[in-house]
């Protein structure tokens, strides 16, 4: 996928989400996590990467964007754990 | 025609299924901009140019993020706008 990412749209994003990415940006920049989301708007993707010390957000410009490759499905446990990464306190979901 | 009418309605529901993947992606992007608010960020840009700061907000088409203690190679900016186009990425703890 060459620059085509910020073409690829809503539907073609959001199957990305929630699966472990690795995602080439820039002109060396290579990071890996699972992806939360992406941006509508501006294309770029939000990636959590689980650690013992604590969750690191990467967010990844649409424009920087090089390649994005699909390293793995999450497991449920995973996927549970995206999904309620950030509720608000009192859930009230806009989604209809 | 029928033919017409009948793809007119299948544009009308990819639409609408796309919409709602957007919506979906939108409201949780701006869910994680909630959460940056008052976060250290560290800013990669190009040239392989590594900058901290606080993250402060972004406006609604991410051109912009406005940060505060932007610490740059001269010195600390107390308030500063960074333009997107010139950042390829950003990370923080959450």
């Amino acid at each position: 996928m060459l620059c085509g990412w910020s073409l690829l749209g809503p539907l073609q994003w959001i199957r990305y989400v929630h699966k472990q990415v690795r995602v080439k940006a820039g002109k060396d920049e290579e990071l890996c996590g699972w992806l939360l989301t992406v941006d509508p708007v501006s294309a770029s993707l939000v990636l959590m990467d689980f650690r013992e010390e604590g969750t690191l957000m990467q967010v990844v410009m649409g424009h920087a964007v090089e390649e994005v490759q699909v390293l793995q499905e999450a497991d449920k446990e995973t996927a549970d754990r995206l999904r309620s990464s950030f509720l608000p306190l009192r859930t009230c979901s806009l989604d209809p | 025609s029928i033919s017409a009418s009948a793809a007119s309605e299948a544009d009308a529901e990819e639409l609408q299924r796309e919409q709602h993947a957007r919506s979906v992606l939108r409201e949780s992007f701006l869910r994680c901009l909630l959460s940056m608010n008052n976060k250290k960020v560290q800013f990669h840009m190009h040239e392989n140019v590594k900058v901290d700061a606080t993250f402060g907000a972004s406006d609604i088409d991410v051109l912009n993020f406005q940060v505060s203690n932007l610490h740059t190679p001269i010195g600390v900016q107390k308030e500063a706008l960074i333009r997107s186009q010139d950042v390829i990425s950003f990370t923080f703890d959450l």
